[in-house]
């Protein structure tokens, strides 16, 4: 079996996050730190549970971005991923998720992966597309929101249960190759030891420059990044820690919340 | 006005049509298109659904059916839907952001050629807002295509009164079966449902802010505070262990409206607001002011609940009810 993790890195909080007003682009400053996209940790869990229970599985940890982005596939190398491959690409502002797929696809169609499995979405972007931009791209089945996942490695299949709404899951078979998109919650992922962190900044990545990858241009572009207007019906409590409590409890009362 | 065909693309759940469809209809009229919408439909046995949609729309609506379509599948729909919209080569395909619409926009946009624009909350002047990096900001997203594969958040739009006119006409095509790599095999039910939740007047719940296992306490002492209250929690909460599955409000786990929802660090994704919007009083307490739970609620407390929540449980034993 060869599986391939799809990791984004992503800002560690939007705090240190800042509006560029003249360019209309979130702009990072010195203090913005950089991790792992979370819903991609549980993909790549999963992919090593599998291997773990799969002998003879590889698992290949991808990441597309710029210089910063291959501190994410050390990590993944860092948690137990067999080989890290970095797509660099350096274009600044918008990166459309169709872009990002359309990057992956071309750079794996030849490898032959089984599997390939990304987080449901990015805690940046929220799109919740790219793995299914590359299954589609790849005319591969894709199952979204994945929450258990059984391969049946001797019939060429992997049964699936997605989460839907309203806790309820729906019960889906694919052939492999597929993708899977992961929902969080499906495992607890591994932490790191120290030294295996440390001992995966000596491993090799496979560089790959995106210029190097032929694709089609994005199909849409952003105009501006904004601060969501605020809302109406919102009142700040405010004052010391003591007046806002005390505060709170009268407007409970008033509404008869309290009795 | 832009003369462009719409395509609303309808989602059954438990053989009913789901509200977010009607929820589009909001949508479709904030882009002032010119041409009314058209509802397509996949599934088994669904005439009947079909006409429901047609007479509360007053659009025309198409039926895709076939024993194949009992289940919604991202490659059986799309077979059956492809079917239908590369016939214009300027339309807005729309889908609500749900486990269905997001699993099935890029599988309808890569082969229609069109941008795919996900989680879209509002529009105007030409582009498409969306939520990013958990609602604290807001891109403004111009699609370059002629066609255009949306899904909308649910709830970003009211559902559609029933119209008083005529209603659209209903058409069913049998759609093709053909054998594809995927198969979607039914439905299980994954949770059990905590019924204390359902039916209680007041609900506080803990999110990733609570930052530690032990603080789930707090929650549970200010829960204790109010006569038929229960305790929920957010998806991440759940994931981190720090709360039984049961409690999960949000999408993936139940929808709730109290009279009274205390949202203790919760970051508010839409996900989680989407199970609790229908709550009369949302109170947040939040140590972020930019969290965007303060956008749905309506009195916001940017504290830290491990020194506020003993404080507002003091001030409660302090103040005399009004009697």
């Amino acid at each position: 079996m060869k599986i391939l993790v799809c990791i984004k890195q992503v800002p560690d909080s939007s705090d240190a996050l800042l509006i560029d007003e003249r360019r209309g682009l979130l702009s990072y400053t010195d203090d913005t730190a950089f991790r792992m996209n979370r819903f991609d940790e549980f993909a790549l869990e999963e992919a090593l549970l599998i291997r773990e229970r799969l002998p003879e599985t590889l698992v290949d940890a991808l990441s597309v971005g710029p210089e910063r982005a291959n501190a994410a596939v050390q990590r993944a190398m860092g948690m137990g991923a067999d080989h890290g491959i970095h797509i660099l690409y350096e274009a600044d502002g918008y990166r459309s998720p169709f872009t990002v797929a359309s990057l992956i696809a071309a750079c794996i169609h030849k490898k032959n992966y089984d599997l390939i499995m990304t987080g449901v979405m990015a805690e940046d972007s929220m799109a919740c597309q790219t793995g299914q931009l590359i299954a589609a791209l790849l005319d591969l089945p894709c199952a979204t929101s994945v929450i258990k996942e059984e391969v049946r490695r001797e019939r060429g299949e992997v049964a699936v249960e997605r989460e839907i709404e309203g806790g309820n899951r729906e019960v889906v078979q694919l052939k492999m190759p597929a993708v899977l998109t992961i929902q969080p919650g499906i495992n607890f992922p591994r932490y790191p030891s120290f030294s295996k962190v440390m001992r995966a900044r000596t491993y090799a990545q496979e560089l790959i420059r995106a210029e190097d990858l032929a694709i089609e241009d994005s199909r849409e572009s952003c105009r501006r990044v904004r601060i969501p207007e605020p809302s109406s019906q919102r009142v700040f409590i405010k004052g010391s820690s003591q007046d806002k409590a005390q505060k709170l409890v009268h407007i409970l009362h008033e509404k008869s919340l309290l009795s | 006005m832009e003369n462009r065909a719409v395509y609303i693309i309808a989602e059954l759940r438990k053989g009913g049509i789901a509200q977010e469809t009607y929820e589009l209809m909001g949508f479709v009229r904030a882009i002032e298109n010119e041409r009314k919408p058209v509802f397509l439909l996949v599934g088994k046995n669904i005439e009947e659904q079909a006409r429901e949609i047609s007479k509360k729309t007053g659009c025309d609506t198409l039926a895709l059916t076939g024993d194949h379509l009992e289940h919604y599948n991202a490659l059986s729909y799309a077979h059956a839907l492809m079917e239908i919209l590369p016939g214009e080569v300027a339309a807005w395909v729309c889908l609500p952001h749900t486990s269905m619409g997001y699993d099935l926009a890029p599988r309808l946009a890569v082969p229609l050629k069109s941008a795919c624009i996900t989680g879209v909350k509002s529009v105007g002047g030409g582009s498409l807002s969306r939520p990013i990096h958990s609602g604290r900001f807001i891109e403004e997203i111009v699609p370059k295509t002629p066609r255009v594969v949306v899904t909308v958040l649910p709830g970003a739009y009211r559902p559609c009164e029933e119209t008083a006119g005529v209603a659209g006409a209903v058409r069913v095509i049998e759609a093709a079966f053909t054998e594809l790599p995927s198969q979607t095999l039914g439905t299980v039910e994954s949770i059990h449902r905590d019924s204390a939740l359902k039916d209680a007047e007041v609900i506080v719940s803990g999110g990733r802010g609570i930052r530690k296992r032990e603080n789930v306490l707090l929650v549970k002492r200010l829960a204790a505070l109010f006569p038929r209250s229960a305790i929920g929690a957010s998806r991440s909460a759940c994931d981190l262990g720090w709360f039984e599955r049961k409690y999960q409000v949000g999408t993936t786990g139940q929808t709730v409206s109290p009279k009274l929802y205390i949202a203790c660090g919760i970051s508010g994704a839409f996900q989680h607001v989407s199970g609790m919007r229908g709550a009369q009083t949302i109170v947040a307490i939040n140590t972020d002011i930019h969290a965007p739970i303060f956008q749905v609620a309506h009195y916001g407390i940017v504290e830290d609940l491990e020194t506020f929540i003993p404080l507002l449980i003091e001030a409660t034993n302090r103040t005399p009810p009004f009697r």
